[in-house]
């Protein structure tokens, strides 16, 4: 049984960045089953079997392309109602062994992504009777994973801006919020997984990790942006929404 | 000088651990300290410093604190609510006795306290409550424990917005403090070397705290150098809650 309404995005334009990704793709089909026309934005590109998922080139970090997203879903629908702000990557390094275009590389895709396609679709969400922005932090952006310096610092950016738009365009009808996933079984979380050399023992170690005991699966996380795309979290705007597992509500755990 | 002369404190919990830490390091510094516990006085309490039989969820032993610090002091100008109890027990397995004794000492002793002795504070004063990381995020067992402590967090922002400009008021969230009690928690573990390994790698500052690490940010927040700071709640962990609890280096 679904918490939402059958077809709860019947009819909605929607574009979803990284939306060929292992978390974007999961958003990309929910969106779909629920009726909205899709526009899976990506720098790949995935043969979706669905009919009303489009394909389109987008390097979040490329001002151009943005323009040229939003020209296209201008072109066939006059306005967008939902963006999903789901490009990101991760560099797994200390700020020592950090280059700053490695620094400027991340804060290229995962914030000025988040800002340059938020900037060019405001024209089009206007046109629509309720828009929702749903941008992608990180529980990373309240704690810190080791390693991940960089990463860490653009999840609190992307934090911080959703508040910010959030405060701006409220008052314009447009919602902005950010989901904050944990680990999520992206090819992500299974490069993790195969450095080890049991990667059995470790699937159940990180799983015991977690209150719920068990790590998250892309899904899960769709099933919340799907949430706030929609009308039942209308009154749901510039809060960050931690999707876990529990993991970052508890203390670390000792092995006594 | 001495970032506390002749600042008269109150200490409730001093007996041992983080609060005798804290009576100490205000003595250091020339405050006038009493302090208060549910046993006698302390032996090794030195003779000047003023001490009650206490237990804070007694609203009649609150009451003969607040008259003690009016004979002792005249008033008062540095309250640190300390004294806490943990009970080790999940909801289910939680009796009304036990709420009744855990949020006694830990919510209504801190209510009352701060009740008894904000109208001491003529001209002016501090509140410093010891919060925990458990208000903050959960240590699995103890659920009164952690609500409690969110409770005193609440309760600091309140009193600093209600109270202020006279009254400032923060609260100290420690984490793993190590006092003989954590030793004999590695010793009953299966591997007690493996276990403070794995408990030391999880503190970025490379080490379990000490009391006198918290009773050092109680100075500061005692003193007027913290002048501008009130109704927060400032972690003391040792970098501990900043990481992740999933960490996959400790695999």
């Amino acid at each position: 049984m679904s918490a939402v309404p059958p077809n709860y995005l019947k009819g909605r334009i929607a574009v979803v960045t990284g939306g060929c990704g292992g978390i974007g793709r999961a958003i990309c089909r929910r969106f779909h089953a629920e009726g909205a026309v899709v526009y899976a934005t990506d720098v790949a590109s995935l043969d979706f079997s669905e009919s009303n998922i489009h394909v389109l080139h987008h390097d979040v970090g490329s001002e151009e392309d943005a323009k040229a997203v939003m020209a296209h879903v201008a072109a066939e629908h006059g306005r967008l109602d939902i963006l999903v702000n789901a490009a990101g990557i991760e560099i797994e390094k200390t700020i020592e062994e950090t280059t700053l275009d490695e620094w400027n590389q991340s804060f290229s895709v995962n914030v000025s992504g988040t800002f340059l396609t938020s900037k060019h679709a405001l024209p089009l969400m206007r046109k629509a009777d309720a828009g929702s922005i749903i941008n992608f932090g990180s529980y990373d952006g309240f704690i810190a994973d080791p390693s991940l310096a960089v990463y860490c610092a653009t999840k609190g950016a992307v934090h911080a801006l959703t508040r910010a738009m959030a405060c701006d365009h409220g008052p314009e009808g447009i919602r902005v919020n950010a989901v904050c996933p944990g680990y999520v079984n992206t090819p992500m979380l299974q490069s993790f997984f195969g450095e080890s050399g049991n990667i059995e023992s470790l699937k159940q170690a990180v799983r015991d990790v977690h209150p719920i005991r068990n790590y998250g699966e892309p899904e899960d996380i769709a099933n919340l942006v799907n949430w706030l795309a929609g009308d039942e979290a209308r009154y749901a705007s510039g809060q960050l929404w931690i999707i876990d597992g529990g993991l970052s509500a508890q203390v670390q755990q000792m092995r006594l | 000088m001495s970032r506390l002369d002749g600042r008269a404190a109150l200490v409730t919990g001093g007996r041992q651990g983080i609060g005798r830490a804290i009576v100490d390091a205000f003595v250091a510094e020339g405050a006038d300290v009493a302090t208060c516990g549910r046993g006698k006085r302390p032996q090794d309490l030195p003779p000047t410093l003023g001490w009650r039989q206490t237990d804070v969820s007694s609203a009649d032993d609150i009451e003969d604190l607040r008259i003690e610090m009016l004979d002792r002091f005249g008033g008062l100008d540095i309250l640190v609510n300390n004294a806490g109890i943990q009970i080790e027990k999940t909801l289910l397995d939680t009796s009304d006795d036990d709420w009744d004794a855990l949020m006694g000492v830990n919510a209504k002793g801190v209510f009352m306290a701060c009740r008894a002795m904000i109208p001491l504070m003529k001209r002016g004063g501090v509140i410093i409550n010891i919060g925990s990381i458990s208000g903050n995020v959960a240590d699995p067992g103890i659920a009164l424990y952690n609500a409690s402590k969110a409770f005193v967090h609440g309760l600091t922002r309140s009193i600093a917005v209600d109270h202020g400009p006279k009254i400032r008021c923060n609260a100290i969230c420690p984490g793993w403090i190590m006092t003989g009690m954590a030793d004999a928690a590695f010793a009953v573990a299966d591997d007690p070397d493996t276990a403070k390994a794995d408990a030391l790698a999880r503190h970025p500052a490379g080490r379990f705290g000490q009391p006198k690490d918290i009773a050092a940010l109680a100075v500061w927040l005692a003193s007027d150098e913290s002048a501008f700071t009130t109704g927060q709640c400032f972690t003391v962990d040792g970098g501990m809650t900043s990481a992740s609890p999933l960490n996959p280096g400790l695999f």
